[in-house]
């Protein structure tokens, strides 16, 4: 096979265009998050495998495993909230709260769909921990829509859900747990077929039926809310559309209730989730690039309860989809170039003293010490995108 | 403009002729060509032929809208897809089959089975997951009734819809492994929410037909 001088499966590098792009978005994403109170934090790259394997939160075949020299389990980052979670209640663990805490880091996985199944790709990301209640999940939601539009994306979409709606229904209609997983991946995968089949096979009111199908179907604001009002007794049930509400309500006074929709059976990781769920979507790529929610038993099992809520921005797909919606990226060059012709004496020196000139006046400037012709340099400034040249083989009396 | 991937073949046809009949200007796809993407700006429908296993991997990655597949292709890609509607078409099941002296319980006294098939991900899932039992995968693309017979595999695991190919070859089913296969509506995650305008009504439409469909049959 020869050498393997190329980069493995998933993994790929960033050309200058595309990584000046993406680092200036990170930097308005990081102002962004810091003027709303969100300190920013790095965990390791490598955690020990614990923290995943013992959790539970995400799929052990996904994880990057390894050992160290000792032979315990090592896992590469898979996500920004679990480490978060370890953090908030091991190292701050005397820390009052709330905690606003955010991160723009490189992920892990195998083969999954969070970068658009590449291995690896970068998140952006907050977690509001110690505070229940719409409010913050609100805020949450409504940071993840600033995000998206910081990046340079306008046309979004977050869909909300509610595992409790679900899990309330389920209830309800005292349905048990082989059957409930059923009904669940016919929701996620909006299968009515099967939903249906399986009503009937429960031997459920036509009435009850219905309210089943309403969840994979639906999808509006306040009227889907208003739909299952009158359909759920179940307290849990009655909580989470009382919940979606006043997120709404949150929505409406932010301007952003152009941007949400409610979606009852947007389910996805609700072993995880304890709340409201949301995931943000954009034209041109196929996976949703923000995905979040609230998952108030994350943290306790590190130690320290606490609720939490957050959210994630694949910064890697919403710049493929800011691409393929047809943003120009622009050019990488420096804006100057200075060369001299080394055998006059003093050139050098001149050279030098304008480059560091032009510099402290927020210029780029590239000083050559390559070339010794002004032809020679001209065609390199051109073929560099470089637009201005200047070349230094005189140098005036009293100068050196 | 939405882009439909479809399986190449009887099932495009008949996902074509149900369109139609949900009113949707198909003669962009009818085309008689060898163009594999067929389009037509005035109705805002874009047609791609994909090999059936691959419709699922279109429709996944956003690179298509909507796709039509059997249900044994998204069984055996497990792919996170929508999936919408039962065409009813292309029915059939899954099984394992079998030279006939392995029925009645002597399939399951055979330790390490040995299994041919096009579908390794479900036989691993069925086997593993349902059984309880470590099987030899042997993966083919064809005349999978071969195996059995040839002595590479003890039995099989593919779609039966009269069984006459198996009837022929002294084979018979052994087990169900899943039935209803039929003709699906895939649509991609992402689309339904930012193409919902478009695509929800597609949706009804093709339902009230697949309703009208599924009666006629009955009577």
């Amino acid at each position: 096979m020869g050498n393997k001088f190329y980069t493995p499966d998933g993994f790929c590098d960033t050309l200058p265009e595309v990584c000046a792009f993406k680092k200036e978005a990170e930097s308005r994403i990081r102002r962004l998050f810091g003027l709303h109170g969100y300190t920013e934090i790095e965990t390791p790259g490598v955690e020990y495998g614990d923290i995943y394997t013992k959790t539970d939160f995400v799929p052990e075949e996904e994880l990057y495993k390894f050992t160290d020299h000792k032979g315990r389990l090592l896992c590469a980052r898979y996500d920004g909230t679990v480490p978060a979670a370890r953090f908030a209640a091991t190292v701050y663990k005397n820390e009052s709260l709330p905690l606003r805490l955010s991160y723009i880091e490189n992920m892990y996985r195998f083969n999954q769909s969070g970068g658009g199944k590449q291995s690896e790709f970068t998140q952006a990301g907050i977690e509001l921990m110690g505070v229940a209640g719409s409010d913050a999940d609100a805020e949450v939601i409504a940071l993840a829509i600033k995000t998206i539009i910081e990046t340079g994306i306008d046309d979004l979409q977050i869909s909300i859900g509610q595992v409790k709606l679900f899990k309330g229904i389920i209830n309800q209609l005292g349905i048990n747990d082989e059957d409930a997983q059923f009904i669940y991946n016919a929701i996620e995968s909006k299968d009515s077929v099967a939903l249906e089949k399986v009503a009937t096979k429960l031997g459920l009111s036509d009435d009850d039926k219905q309210t089943l199908l309403m969840l994979p179907e639906g999808q509006g604001t306040y009227d889907i809310i208003d739909a299952f009002r009158s359909r759920v007794t179940d307290l849990e049930a009655i909580s989470a559309l009382d919940n979606m509400k006043e997120i709404l309500d949150v929505m409406d006074e932010y301007g952003y209730l152009k941007y949400v929709s409610v979606d009852p059976g947007l389910l996805s990781g609700a072993d995880y989730y304890t709340g409201v769920i949301f995931k943000g979507y954009t034209y041109e790529v196929g996976f949703p690039i923000v995905s979040g929610g609230r998952y108030d038993n994350a943290v306790g099992v590190f130690g320290r309860d606490m609720e939490c809520v957050g959210f994630s921005l694949s910064l890697s797909l919403a710049i493929t989809a800011i691409m393929r919606q047809g943003a120009e990226l622009e050019t990488v060059a420096a804006d100057a170039i200075i060369g001299y012709d080394s055998s006059v004496k003093g050139a050098r020196a001149a050279a030098l003293s304008m480059a560091e000139g032009m510099r402290l006046e927020g210029t780029s400037v590239i000083l050559d010490t390559t070339f010794n012709t002004a032809e020679e340099l001209d065609s390199y400034a051109d073929a560099n995108n470089i637009s201005a040249c200047f070349f230094i083989d005189t140098v005036e009396e009293g100068q050196n | 403009m939405l882009t439909i991937a479809l399986s190449k073949g009887r099932l495009a046809e008949q996902a074509i002729e149900l369109l139609e009949k949900a009113g949707y200007d198909c003669t962009a796809a009818k085309e008689k060509s060898r163009k594999l993407i067929l389009e037509d700006p005035s109705t805002g429908l874009r047609f791609i032929l994909a090999k059936p296993t691959d419709v699922p991997t279109y429709v996944e990655y956003g690179a298509a809208d909507l796709g039509v597949v059997g249900k044994d292709t998204l069984l055996e890609a497990g792919r996170q897809l929508y999936e919408v509607i039962d065409l009813g078409f292309g029915k059939c099941r899954l099984c394992v089959a079998g030279p006939k002296n392995l029925k009645d319980g002597k399939f399951d006294l055979i330790p390490n089975k040995r299994i041919a098939t096009k579908y390794p991900n479900i036989t691993r899932s069925y086997f593993e997951g349902i059984k309880k039992e470590s099987v030899e995968i042997i993966k083919l693309n064809g005349s999978i009734e071969l195996a059995p017979l040839i002595g590479l595999a003890d039995v099989i695991v593919d779609i039966v819809e009269s069984g006459r190919t198996l009837i022929e070859n002294d084979l018979d089913v052994i087990e169900t492994v899943a039935d209803n296969i039929s003709a699906r509506v895939v649509v991609n995650r992402v689309s339904m929410k930012m193409k919902s305008e478009e695509i929800r009504p597609m949706i009804e439409k093709l339902k009230v037909q697949v309703d009208i469909m599924n009666k006629e049959k009955e009577q």
